[in-house]
C-alpha cells in the first residue's frame, strides 16, 4: 500500500519540481536519475508484496470502495512497470552522462515514469487514460529533444498521429461506460458477458487499434520509423524501452481480461496481422544500413512476435507475449543505446543484444522464442513464420554488427567507461535472463494466469 | 436524442479527419482539435441518466449522470493542453522549415533518403571493385 503510493507520488512530485529546474546542469541530471531509481525501488518493494500473496488493491483519497479511483497493483502491472523504469532509468543515465542538450528532459523523464507507473497500476479505466495521456505527452516532449529539423518533423508526425490514436481510446471508453456503466476494470471484466455482440466487438476494435498505434504494429507503423531514427539513441531507447510497453499491456489487460470474448473472435486476424508485421520489419530491417534504421523496422518486426502470441491465447500464449515484451524491451533499450558508441565493450554488448533479438543461447531472446514455439507448436504454418522471422532477425542483426563493428565503419564519440558501464550492465542483464530465466518465467506464467480467467 | 448526440459526433470526427489529412499543418491542428471534440461530446452523450443538473442539494426526479460529465471536463482540459502543445510543435516545425506545408517535411526526408541510398552505393561499387 505505501510502496504503491510511493511509486506514483515520487516520480510525480519529483518530476514537477525537476521541469522548474534548468536540466542541462549535472545535479538537475542526477536528481532526475535518484527520482527514477527511487521509483524503482519502491517497484521493487511493491513487487515483493505482491507476488507471494496476489494483487495489492488501494482506493486514492480514503474514499469508499466504488467511489473513489481505485489503484491496482497484480503481477502483470508490477512487471511491466518495473520493465519501463528499468529501462528509462538506463537510459536516462546513458544521457546524463552524455551532457543533456535541453532545459526540460530529466523531468519530462520523471513524468514519464509516473505516467507509465500509474498506467501499469490503476485499476479505473477513465483513470488509465489519463495516465496514458500523461506519458504520451512526456513522449512527444522527449521526440522533440536535441530541436533539430529532423527531430521536429518526426515528434510532429509522432504527436499527431498518436493524439489520433488516444481520441479513439477515449471513444471506447465512453463506449465502455455507456455500457456496462462502470469503469473499473474488475467490474468491467464480469458485466461484460451481457452486452451486445456488436457493440463489443466495436469497442475492441477501438482498443486495438488505440494500442496497435502506440505498439507501431504493421498497418499503423508508418510513424515509427521517422521518429526513432530521427531521435536521439537515449530517447529512442526510452520510446521504445519504455512507451512501447503500453500498447502491449493494454492488448494484453483490455483483449485478455476484459474483453475474453472478442479475443478469440479475434484471433484469426491477430495472428495474421502479426505475422504481416513480423514479415515486413524482418525484410525492411535487411535492407538497412545504419543501426538506429535497422533497429526502427526491427522493432515493427519485434512486436508483431507479441500480437501472434496474444493471438495464440490461452495461459501459455500469454505468458509468451508477457515473456517476448519483457525481453524486447530489454534488448531494443540496450541496442539504441548503443547506436551512437564505439569500443570492444559496445561491440561484445552490440552482440549480445543481437543474439537476443534473433533468439540464439544463451542470450534472453532464447528463452523468448521457446515460449514462442511452445505457444504455437500445434501450427506448422506459424512454426515455419517464426523460423523465417528468426532467420531475418538474425541476419538484419548481423550484417549491422558486420559493418560497424567488424569494419570499424560506424562513427561516433568515445564515450566515457560509465557510459560503458550501463551499457554492459544490460548487456550482463540480458545474458543473466537467458543463462537463469526461472524468475522471468514464473513471473510471465504468474501474470498470464490472472488474465487467462484465473481470478476473474 | 443519442441519434442526435451520435451524428454530431460522428459529422466532428469526420470532419476532423478530413482535416487531418491535409498538408496544411495548421489544419492538421484543427483536425486533432474537432476529434478530440467528437471524444468530448461522446463522452458527455455516454452519461446513464438525463435530468437535473447533479448540485446538491439534488432535486426530485432524475439527475444527469455527474460521473460522464467529470470526464467530460477532464478530457476538455487534457485537450487543451495537448492543443497548446500541438501549436507550439508546428510553430517550432515552421520556424525549422519555413514553411507550414507537410510536403516540405516529406522531401527533406526524401532528400536525406536519397543521399544515404548515394553513399551506400558508391560504397558498395568501390567494394566490388575491390574486390575484383
Amino acid at each position: 500500500m505505501t510502496a504503491l503510493a510511493l511509486s506514483l507520488v515520487v516520480p510525480w512530485g519529483a518530476g514537477l519540481v525537476l521541469t522548474l529546474l534548468d536540466g542541462r546542469r549535472p545535479l538537475v541530471g542526477w536528481l532526475a536519475v535518484a527520482a527514477l531509481a527511487a521509483n524503482l525501488v519502491a517497484l521493487v518493494a511493491l513487487a515483493a508484496s505482491v507476488l507471494p500473496d496476489g494483487s495489492v488493491t488501494a482506493t486514492t483519497g480514503n474514499w469508499p470502495a466504488g467511489v473513489g479511483i481505485a489503484l491496482r497493483a497484480d503481477a502483470l502491472g508490477v512487471l511491466f512497470a518495473l520493465l519501463s523504469s528499468l529501462a528509462l532509468l538506463a537510459s536516462t543515465v546513458h544521457e546524463v552522462l552524455e551532457g543533456v542538450r535541453e532545459r526540460t528532459f530529466p523531468g519530462v523523464v520523471v513524468l514519464l515514469a509516473a505516467g507509465l507507473t500509474g498506467v501499469f497500476l490503476t485499476g479505473d479505466l477513465f483513470n488509465f487514460y489519463v495516465f496514458f495521456e500523461l506519458a504520451m505527452t512526456a513522449g512527444y516532449l522527449l521526440a522533440t529533444y536535441g530541436g533539430g529539423r529532423r527531430e521536429l518533423g518526426a515528434a510532429l508526425v509522432f504527436t499527431t498521429v498518436n493524439l489520433l490514436g488516444t481520441f479513439i481510446f477515449l471513444l471506447s471508453v465512453a463506449g465502455v461506460y455507456h455500457v456496462t456503466g462502470t469503469l473499473e476494470m474488475s467490474g468491467i471484466a464480469a458485466r461484460m458477458d451481457d452486452v451486445d455482440a456488436n457493440a463489443a466487438l466495436m469497442l475492441a476494435v477501438g482498443f486495438f487499434v488505440a494500442f496497435s498505434v502506440k505498439l507501431g504494429l504493421f498497418p499503423f507503423h508508418f510513424w515509427l520509423p521517422t521518429v526513432y531514427t530521427g531521435a536521439r539513441p537515449a530517447v529512442a531507447a526510452i520510446l521504445s524501452g519504455g512507451l512501447a510497453n503500453i500498447g502491449a499491456y493494454g492488448l494484453l489487460r483490455f483483449g485478455g481480461e476484459l474483453l475474453p470474448e472478442e479475443l478469440d473472435l479475434a484471433a484469426g486476424a491477430l495472428i495474421a496481422i502479426g505475422s504481416a508485421s513480423i514479415l515486413y520489419g524482418g525484410v525492411l530491417a535487411v535492407s538497412r544500413r545504419s543501426a538506429s534504421e535497422m533497429l526502427a523496422y526491427s522493432a515493427i518486426g519485434q512486436v508483431g512476435y507479441v500480437l501472434v502470441a496474444i493471438g495464440v491465447g490461452g495461459p501459455v500464449g500469454f505468458a509468451a507475449a508477457i515473456l517476448y515484451t519483457v525481453v524486447n524491451a530489454l534488448n531494443k533499450t540496450l541496442l539504441f543505446l548503443t547506436a551512437q558508441m564505439r569500443g570492444a565493450i559496445v561491440g561484445a554488448a552490440f552482440a549480445l543484444g543481437a543474439l537476443s533479438v534473433a533468439g540464439v543461447p544463451p542470450a534472453a531472446g532464447f528463452v523468448g522464442k521457446l515460449e514462442l514455439f511452445r505457444a504455437t507448436a500445434d501450427s506448422p504454418a506459424l512454426l515455419a513464420l517464426l523460423l523465417l522471422g528468426s532467420a531475418l532477425s538474425f541476419v538484419y542483426a548481423f550484417q549491422t554488427y558486420q559493418y560497424d563493428f567488424w569494419r570499424g565503419e560506424r562513427r561516433g564519440r568515445h564515450s566515457t567507461v560509465v557510459q560503458q558501464g550501463v551499457i554492459a550492465a544490460l548487456a550482463l542483464l540480458v545474458l543473466a535472463a537467458g543463462v537463469w530465466p526461472e524468475p522471468l518465467l514464473a513471473l510471465s506464467n504468474d501474470a498470464a494466469e490472472l488474465l487467462a480467467g484465473g481470478d476473474r | 436524442m443519442s441519434l442526435v448526440f451520435a451524428l454530431a459526433a460522428a459529422a466532428l470526427f469526420g470532419t476532423g479527419a478530413y482535416l487531418l489529412l491535409d498538408r496544411d499543418l495548421v489544419r492538421v491542428v484543427f483536425g486533432v482539435v474537432l476529434i478530440s471534440q467528437a471524444a468530448v461530446l461522446t463522452l458527455v452523450a455516454s452519461g446513464l441518466t438525463r435530468g437535473a443538473a447533479p448540485i446538491y442539494p439534488l432535486s426530485e426526479g432524475t439527475v444527469s449522470d455527474p460521473l460522464s460529465q467529470a470526464m467530460a471536463l477532464t478530457a476538455i482540459v487534457i485537450g487543451l493542453a495537448v492543443t497548446a502543445l500541438l501549436l507550439v510543435l508546428v510553430l517550432r516545425v515552421v520556424q525549422a522549415y519555413r514553411s507550414p506545408e507537410l510536403a516540405e517535411l516529406a522531401a527533406y526526408e526524401a532528400e536525406r533518403e536519397a543521399r544515404l541510398e548515394r553513399v551506400h552505393d558508391r560504397e558498395h561499387a568501390e567494394e566490388e571493385a575491390a574486390a575484383r
